[in-house]
């Protein structure tokens, strides 16, 4: 049983039909990524999973327990947390309050200082910032905060959204680096990118999304090779 | 540097203008007879006191140096250029225009025809009763001495307090040893502060002791203002969900101590102390109520609805169809006041049953504000959804402040329609509304003890201003609009939200509030 089963979902804003029958799994361990251009409906596909958009048809399941119906704040205590697209940080509040704002859905308070440890061993440079009110980190900064709040939620999935966004190509390297060593330690990662070359670099599998619809799913290897996925997202004639 | 003095002339302009209108009105004589009073000084003139216009002028300028040195007190010679430019430039405006008026009356012509508080002897008050050299070299000497005295009493003060912060925080790197960074970030307060809580606490209980009637009845007014404004610091201040109804929930508990306890106009009369309860049940009734439609909307569109909603409840109060269960425009009569003990409770017991509510609420917000929930309103406030995808429920948390908003409210309006033994539909109108909302703004959003500051600004200082009697509001809206100019986050604002306000000049919280990130 895969860990995350997308089956077939249709998504609506108002009449625009945004996804038009979606299916995706995702096992455990896995980096799975989902790309495609703007407006292809990725970050809709993934605010969906993440109960923030409700699917009209389609059902979502999540280790055998169907989720299209759970409201988005119940998923984070299932397991499932989001890094939002734009980073979506509290701005106003320290990097410390983001990390305690990320551990909210945590039962128990005891296991927070080794949580924050552990975050802090991934990106030692929130430590340094720790009482830094987070509106004026710098955009990779902000991007691994964003990353460290979902992870002090222990999530087992967790749903980024354009990790890249914004970054200076040595910044999105090193993001990418931290996704690689996060999923080691046993989390599974559904990726959404626009930057198709460094998210099929690190992914295991991958899915092609093209105006709402799957056009595409295959290795990370083979969609490298494909001629198709070379042309459109990799920039390679 | 440049800066310092552009900002120096700036707020000295101001200061200049706002002081030659308050001479234009003739408040200044008014207000110089009540510094003199204070004072013990003797009048000598009929227009007003001279040695309490020098104390005014004295006072306006000490405050304009200090707000001048605001902007950089790091050393006392930026203190000094900013103290120096803005009283400069105050005892330029004041001297100026006095020499004008003195020179125009010294020309015998009639300035009263177009300036009604100008004429021959208010000129002369404005001289202080000396020839037109001197009252001019004096105004602009107090000025310029008086203005440079505040940025440095200012500079001092902070520098001060700056020795201070220190020393905190070497002893908060001390206690670090001893427990865990989250317990810490939590912190209770300090015993000192607490020993500060308990003398303020004894001021409170032992003041209604030596005010009048009339004082108790105006404070026990600030007191339910105080009330409201704590339910409503929870709904915008903490949550961040702007509701201007919400004299609305005041309406309600009103009425509903009202009617229960009232023979006419139906004839329950229950004891004063299961209402006063079953007021605060009804009104966090009544917000959850509005609560489960009205939220879902966001910002503005929730303003407008609440704004809807307080109307509404106004105008079923005061309709004609309702009035033979809830009085009508005549509202109702008779509401029965509490009592112990078989005593009846009179003026200053009603005050003291205010304060006491106000602490047990106080001691609830801080409680809620420390915990999850507070933690859950302050992540809404700041994004809703991705406080979503923290987990937090916000419809639930949104529900949540609005019914305590409302319950404290609630209390606050049994309380009123009991002391004053009637409640009609004029007691709450949405000028209730907007004055509560007024009160967080000047005292500071999100702070407790900003409510408090702003209730006596906002209900307070109208009643001390009752000597000025028709000048109340003038003076009142123009302190307003100061306020908002020098100081925008509020009198007493919670240190994060002043932080907000002066984006760049601070982006590190005061060690007080935030105690984590010293590694020794």
């Amino acid at each position: 049983m895969a860990m995350l089963e997308v089956n077939n979902i249709h998504t609506y804003y108002g009449n625009i039909h945004a996804l038009k029958g979606v299916s995706i799994t995702v096992e455990e361990k896995e980096i799975v990524t989902l790309i495609g251009g703007n407006g292809a409906g990725k970050t809709s596909t993934l605010r969906t999973i993440s109960g923030l958009l409700k699917p009209r048809l389609g059902d979502i399941y999540f280790e055998g327990e169907k989720i299209s119906d759970t409201p988005a704040h119940e998923l984070v205590y299932k397991g499932i947390t989001m890094v939002p697209e734009g980073r979506g940080i509290f701005a106003r509040l320290t990097v410390f309050e983001n990390l305690d704002m990320g551990a909210y859905s945590q039962p128990d308070r005891f296991t927070f200082d080794d949580d924050l440890d552990r975050v802090y061993q991934l990106f030692p440079r929130l430590k340094e910032r720790e009482k830094q009110v987070s509106g004026t980190l710098s955009g990779g900064e902000q991007q691994m905060l964003a990353t460290a709040r979902a992870l002090m939620a222990n999530p087992r999935l967790l749903l980024m959204d354009e990790p890249s966004m914004g970054l200076a190509p040595i910044l999105v390297e090193s993001v990418f680096e931290t996704i690689v060593e996060i999923n080691k330690t046993g989390t599974t990662i559904l990726l959404v990118e626009q930057n198709a070359t460094v998210a099929l670099s690190v992914a295991n599998r991958g899915y092609v999304l093209q105006t709402g619809e799957i056009v595409l799913k295959d290795s990370a290897e083979n969609l490298r090779k494909d001629e198709m996925v070379q042309k459109a997202y990799l920039g390679i004639e | 540097m440049k800066d310092l003095i552009k900002q120096g002339l700036r707020l000295g302009s101001i200061f200049g203008v706002v002081i030659i209108f308050l001479i234009l009105f003739g408040l200044t004589s008014t207000l110089s007879d009540i510094l003199g009073e204070f004072v013990n000084l003797e009048s000598r003139t009929r227009t007003g006191n001279p040695g309490g216009l020098m104390i005014l002028f004295a006072l306006l300028s000490l405050w304009a140096g200090s707000s001048a040195s605001a902007s950089d007190r790091s050393n006392w010679k930026s203190a000094l250029v900013s103290g120096v430019s803005v009283s400069l430039i105050i005892g330029l405006f004041v001297a100026a225009f006095i020499l004008l008026v003195g020179f125009l009356d010294s020309a015998d012509v009639e300035m009263r025809d177009y300036l009604a508080q100008l004429d021959h002897l208010s000129v002369q008050f404005l001289l202080y009763g000396r020839s037109l050299i001197a009252g001019v070299l004096i105004t602009f000497g107090i000025f310029l001495i008086f203005g440079i005295l505040g940025a440095l009493l200012a500079y001092w003060y902070e520098a001060k307090q700056a020795g201070e912060v220190i020393q905190k925080q070497v002893l908060v790197l001390k206690e670090k040893a001893l427990d865990s960074k989250l317990a810490k970030q939590y912190k209770e307060n300090p015993r000192s502060k607490w020993i500060g809580y308990g003398l303020l606490g004894l001021v409170v209980f032992i003041t209604p002791q030596f005010l009048g009637k009339y004082w108790n009845y105006a404070m026990g007014t600030v007191g339910i203002y105080v009330l409201m404004g704590l339910g409503l610091n929870i709904v915008v201040g903490l949550a961040g969900l702007l509701d201007l109804g919400y004299v609305a929930f005041f309406a309600i508990g009103a009425y509903t101590a009202g009617l229960l306890t009232a023979p006419a106009p139906l004839p329950l009369q229950i004891g004063f102390w299961p209402v006063l309860i079953f007021s605060i049940v009804m009104a966090a009734f009544a917000g959850i109520l509005l609560g489960i439609p009205v939220l879902r909307m966001r910002g503005d569109y929730l303003a407008i609805v609440t704004l809807g909603f307080g109307e509404i409840i106004r105008v079923l109060i005061r309709s004609d169809m309702l009035a033979p269960y809830v009085g009508g425009p005549q509202g109702i009569r008779d509401i029965a006041g509490p009592s112990l003990f078989g005593i009846a409770f009179s003026g200053k017991a009603y005050l003291y049953l205010i304060i006491i509510a106000i602490l047990l609420i106080i001691l609830f917000t801080n409680y809620l504000q420390n915990s999850k929930v507070g933690r859950a309103w302050m992540a809404m406030r700041e994004d809703e959804t991705v406080a979503q995808a923290m987990g937090i429920n916000t419809l639930y948390y949104k529900l949540m402040a609005f019914a305590t908003g409302a319950a404290f409210a609630g209390l606050g309006g049994a309380l009123f329609a009991a002391r004053n033994q009637y409640t009609g539909p004029a007691d709450h109108t949405l000028m209730v509304s907007i004055n509560v909302l007024s009160l967080l703004i000047v005292g500071g959003m999100g702070s407790i003890p900003g409510v408090i500051v702003g209730a006596f600004v906002l209900k307070g200082l109208p009643e001390i201003l009752r000597e000025l009697d028709l000048y109340r509001l003038l003076v009142f809206g123009g302190l307003l609009v100061f306020m908002m100019i020098i100081r925008p986050e509020g009198i007493w604002p919670a240190p994060r939200r002043r932080m907000e306000l002066h984006e760049g000049e601070l982006d590190v919280l005061p060690p007080e509030e935030s105690l984590v990130g010293k590694e020794g």
